[in-house]
């Protein structure tokens, strides 16, 4: 091998050796030992590949020249560039910053919550008040007209038994049902009436998985010229799927209750389940009865009412499967929701 | 009510299929639960309401089915062979309260042979879940179940004297009953008595000693209709009911009475053989006419927002069997004697509509749009949760039902004796509670033994204050907080609700003496004179009673004063754009100082630069000496109009200084 040929070969290790150390070098103090190797003034090894090109006859160094120049061009381009880069601060010789666990639990502030029979209630407040209902209210402590005499249950009903009612007195008891503010609305406030009432009702039931003595209702009541079984099929239908969801559909059954004539059950189907029919609560259009003795005349007005359970609801929206959880109050319980 | 298939289908020819049937029936108000085969038949349950007592039996519902599917009835006539000499001879029936029993039919068979019924009966009564005994009483629970109308065989012979009275019961007398156990009796309740003794208790059940065996040989059949209410009562207070009581207490077709005891005759006739007297004894008076009721066909639609042809109308209407003729307008029906529940114009309307169907009825009524505000009240409940949820505690519901004692233990808002219900199944916890904070520690107990832990809650809920005169109670909403969180924390929630609530009015802490809370560590919060609440920390006392681990500060607000507290549309106040200079100071103090006393000063010295003063922190222990504290706050000053110099600041700090020095006996710290 003819020594241009040999200085070809040498250049090209060179080169390669050369900027890899540069590449290499993670501090100032290591570029600088590679740059004295390499590229010295004094003994760099790209000292001595110069002796050996300027040793060269005239044709070699023709041979040689272009890629002598060039090899100087590119290390000293890496040397240039592995300064800048150390130049930088993150570059800087700091031990690096340890990485941050992510999957580490984080020290959360503990939430408190709002009961899952609140939040049923106020969605009830929200859909309801959509459909133009206004929320009221009346005492749980109630007499016997509000309870029963005014809403069509006369004395000999089966319905006043005090084994079925929570009596205080011979006068007073804890309102069996919501309809009692119906009562208390219309003796208050002329036609038309729009409104809901949500609250505490009690009924002497054994405690078990769906029964409890204290339970929760919502009440509608909707009076006005022209109001038809229609218009309730309609409220409890847009009800229930915007409660529940737009596949669920009502039906009504012929039922009986003293306060409301026709009476219906209503059933609501709901995906779940298969396409079988679940009961919703009881409704009906208010009984003349009921008008007369409030002193609305059921010959200009007519109206309708419903009762729905709001822990039936709450639990098949929740998935819970026992009532009693309700108001055992345990925070297992009552952080999940 | 069960019914068999096969004996149904003995009155109506049905064009339809089981199936088919229990859907129409569901449709028209009878709600179908279930069908269970039994041998070549099957058991149909349906429930029956109330107000259909005609019904609970066979007859009745096939009357039903054949109105949905106007299918043909074929309802028997008996007429069984009186060969006997005249029921008068053998026996009397007097009826001494004919408000009780309004109708009564005996007849008397003689010459039975009580034995085994044959299997087509054994059959039937087993469908619908009842078991043979022998083929008289066997036949009394057919017609029941056929008609509705209950029945009741006696062992004539056993009878004393041979006769009947129906009279109220005398104060103690006793029976036994054919269930073997012994009822007394009391002078409300109505009895079939013979000579001598009670021998039923009406309408309820048979006595034992006149029941029928098979020694038996002469029978007297009862048909009669009682009082439902006396039914029920008498019922309820022997704690005794029967398929008989059931019909009795929802009440019988007064025109069934006879035919029951007819048809009852017959097929004892058939089955038993003997020989029957000729006529009756009793009291079956005359039925009173049935209402005329006027139905005008308009009322159809502005109740069930359907319209219904008068063709329509008629058909549906005399398909149940009343009595129609029409007129210009409207029509006049008149109901048979079994359905004693229609009299008005709206009963037919529903009979209109649960026969035409309410799948009918449109669920796309246009509802008239108004816009109802949200009750003031519903934001306020909105923003306390907020407050308190932000805080960690948890949303209770806790009973409205406590023990007396219970109650006693911690009730700020009124010394009065509780309302109390009087149910069997609460005798214990039977109060109507007066303050949720004992219902809450309950809570918390439940959380404790159970080793939850954070167990901060909080309840909105009503509490029941008697008033004077025995009227309504007062059911003020209250807020009631339990925490294991110390005094200040619990005190920190309270103000935080305030804040929630913009409640610009400073409250009013007052040390007060509590029952069931420390003394010293207990407070009357007041907004001027208004009473909002108690704020306080659980003594010992209430926790040994309630075996509370821990303890325990509660807080029990009246929503009411809350509501009228809060200002949830606050205005605008235009705010300064220049900076403030605040200034942090240091004084030591006796203990008996409270923060009140200091930040009225400073506020008082101040004056009108003052933007705001803050507790800092309160410092006990070396190198202040004991019995007083170093108090650490920061006032900050800021004008509306221009920057404040450090001249101005300086001025007011060395009056502050002086003062607090001259009032409080302060010394600034260095």
């Amino acid at each position: 091998m003819s020594d241009a040929a040999q200085l070809l070969a040498d250049l090209e290790v060179f080169e390669r050796e050369a900027i890899a150390a540069f590449e290499r070098a993670r501090t100032a103090e290591e570029l600088e030992a590679a740059r004295v190797e390499f590229v010295g003034q004094r003994r760099g090894k790209f000292r001595q590949l110069e002796e050996r090109f300027r040793a060269l006859p005239p044709d070699g160094k023709r041979q040689c020249g272009r890629r002598f120049n060039e090899c100087r061009q590119r290390v000293r381009a890496a040397l240039e560039s592995a300064r800048a880069r150390l130049a930088q601060p993150q570059a800087k010789a700091e031990p690096r910053a340890a990485a941050f666990d992510f999957t580490a639990p984080s020290l959360r502030i503990r939430r408190g919550t709002v009961h899952p029979l609140t939040q049923t209630i106020e969605e009830l407040i929200d859909v309801f008040g959509r459909l133009g209902f206004r929320l009221a209210d009346g005492p749980e402590v109630e007499d016997e007209w509000h309870n029963f005499e005014a809403l069509n249950i006369p004395p000999e009903h089966p319905a006043r038994d005090p084994n079925d009612n929570f009596y205080i007195d011979g006068q007073r008891l804890l309102r069996s049902q919501t309809s009692t503010v119906q009562i208390r609305v219309m003796e208050k406030q002329p036609p038309p009436v729009r409104i809901i009432a949500i609250g505490r009702v009690y009924r002497p039931d054994v405690h078990d998985a769906t029964h409890f003595s204290m339970f929760h209702q919502i009440e509608g009541l909707y009076v006005d010229r022209h109001v038809t079984l229609a218009h309730l099929k309609t409220v409890l239908r847009q009800f229930a799927q915007a409660f529940l969801g737009p596949e669920v559909q009502i039906r009504f059954r012929p039922s009986f209750f003293p306060f409301t004539e026709p009476s219906v059950e209503v059933d609501m189907s709901w995906d779940v389940r298969g396409g079988q029919w679940v009961e919703l609560g009881g409704a009906g259009m208010v009984d003349p009865n009921v008008f007369r003795a409030v002193g609305y005349d059921p010959e200009q007005y007519s109206g309708f009412a419903f009762g729905l359970g709001v822990e039936r609801l709450c639990m098949r929206r929740h998935g819970i499967n026992d009532i009693r959880l309700f108001f055992e109050n345990d925070v297992r319980f009552l952080r999940q929701f | 009510m069960i019914v068999s298939w096969e004996w149904l289908r003995q009155y109506v020819d049905l064009p339809v299929s089981l199936e088919e049937l229990c859907e129409r029936l569901t449709a028209a108000g009878f709600n179908h639960e279930g069908t269970e085969q039994v041998g070549d038949d099957f058991a149909i349950e349906f429930e029956i309401t109330s107000n259909r007592p005609d019904c609970l039996g066979h007859i009745g519902l096939a009357r039903e089915a054949a109105a949905v599917t106007g299918g043909t009835l074929r309802i028997p006539e008996p007429s069984p062979v009186q060969s006997g000499p005249p029921c008068g001879e053998l026996t009397s029936v007097e009826v001494e309260c004919p408000d009780l029993c309004p109708r009564y039919v005996g007849r008397v068979i003689r010459g039975v042979r009580v034995g085994p019924s044959p299997e087509w009966l054994k059959r039937r009564l087993a469908t619908c879940g009842i078991s043979s005994i022998n083929n008289v009483v066997d036949v009394t629970n057919y017609v029941l179940l056929e008609a509705s109308q209950p029945l009741h065989a006696f062992d004539f012979d056993k009878l004393v004297d041979r006769r009947i009275i129906v009279r109220r019961a005398k104060k103690g007398e006793r029976i036994v009953a054919i269930n073997q156990r012994t009822y007394v009796l009391t002078p409300d309740m109505c009895v079939i008595a013979d000579g001598l003794r009670p021998v039923a208790i009406a309408g309820v059940m048979g006595g034992l000693e006149t029941e029928i065996s098979e020694s038996t040989t002469t029978v007297l059949i009862e048909s009669a209709q009682f009082d439902p209410l006396s039914v029920r009562k008498t019922s309820r207070a022997l704690g005794l009911s029967s398929p008989s009581s059931f019909r009795f207490e929802r009440g019988v077709d007064p025109a069934g009475v006879d035919w029951a005891s007819r048809r009852c005759c017959e097929l004892i006739l058939d089955l038993a053989g003997g020989e029957l007297a000729e006529g009756w004894v009793g009291l079956n008076p005359t039925i009173p006419p049935r209402p005329t009721i006027r139905l005008r066909l308009d009322q159809i639609e502005r109740i069930l927002g359907i319209r219904v042809p008068r063709e329509r109308v008629v058909e549906i209407l005399r398909r149940l069997q009343l009595d129609v003729t029409e007129e210009e307008h409207a029509v006049v029906a008149v109901p048979p004697t079994w359905r004693a529940d229609l009299s008005r114009e709206i009963d037919l309307i529903e009979e209109v509509g649960r026969i035409e169907g309410y799948d009918r009825v449109s669920e796309e009524e246009p509802i008239p749009a108004t816009c109802t505000p949200l009750e003031p009240e519903q934001r306020i409940l909105r923003r306390i949760r907020a407050a308190l949820v932000s805080l960690g505690f948890h949303e209770a519901y806790t009973q409205s039902f406590v023990d007396r004692r219970t109650l006693e233990l911690l009730r700020p808002w009124t010394g009065e004796e509780p309302l109390a219900v009087q149910h069997a199944s609460r005798r214990q916890e039977n109060c109507l509670r007066q303050s949720l904070i004992p219902s809450l520690l309950l809570a918390r107990r439940l959380n404790e033994h159970r080793g939850n832990e954070d167990v901060n809650l909080y309840e909105l809920a009503r509490v029941y204050l008697p008033v004077a005169g025995g009227g309504l109670p007062e059911e003020p909403l209250m807020l009631g907080v339990v925490t294991d969180l110390p005094l200040g924390r619990a005190k920190e929630a309270f103000e935080a609700i305030l804040d929630w609530l913009r409640v610009s009015e400073r409250p009013c802490y007052e040390h007060a003496t509590l029952p069931g809370l420390v003394e010293g560590q207990a407070a009357q919060i007041r907004f001027g004179e208004r009473v909002a609440g108690v704020l306080g920390v659980v003594d010992d006392r209430v926790r040994d009673v309630l075996d509370l681990r821990q303890a325990c500060a509660v807080l029990e607000l009246r929503v009411g004063v809350l509501s009228e507290m809060a200002n949830l549309v606050p205005h605008y106040r235009p705010f300064s754009a220049f900076p403030a200079v605040s200034r942090d100071f240091s004084f030591i103090v006796d203990e008996e100082v409270s923060w009140e006393q200091v930040e009225s000063l400073v506020r008082s010295e101040a004056g009108q630069l003052l933007e705001d003063v803050r507790l800092k922190e309160v410092y006990r222990g070396k190198p202040v000496p004991p019995g007083r504290k170093s108090v650490h706050f920061r006032i900050v000053f800021r004008s509306h109009d221009r920057t404040l110099t450090g001249d101005e600041v300086d001025a007011i700090q060395s009056r502050i200084v002086t003062r607090m020095q001259e009032v409080l006996g302060a010394q600034l710290r260095a």
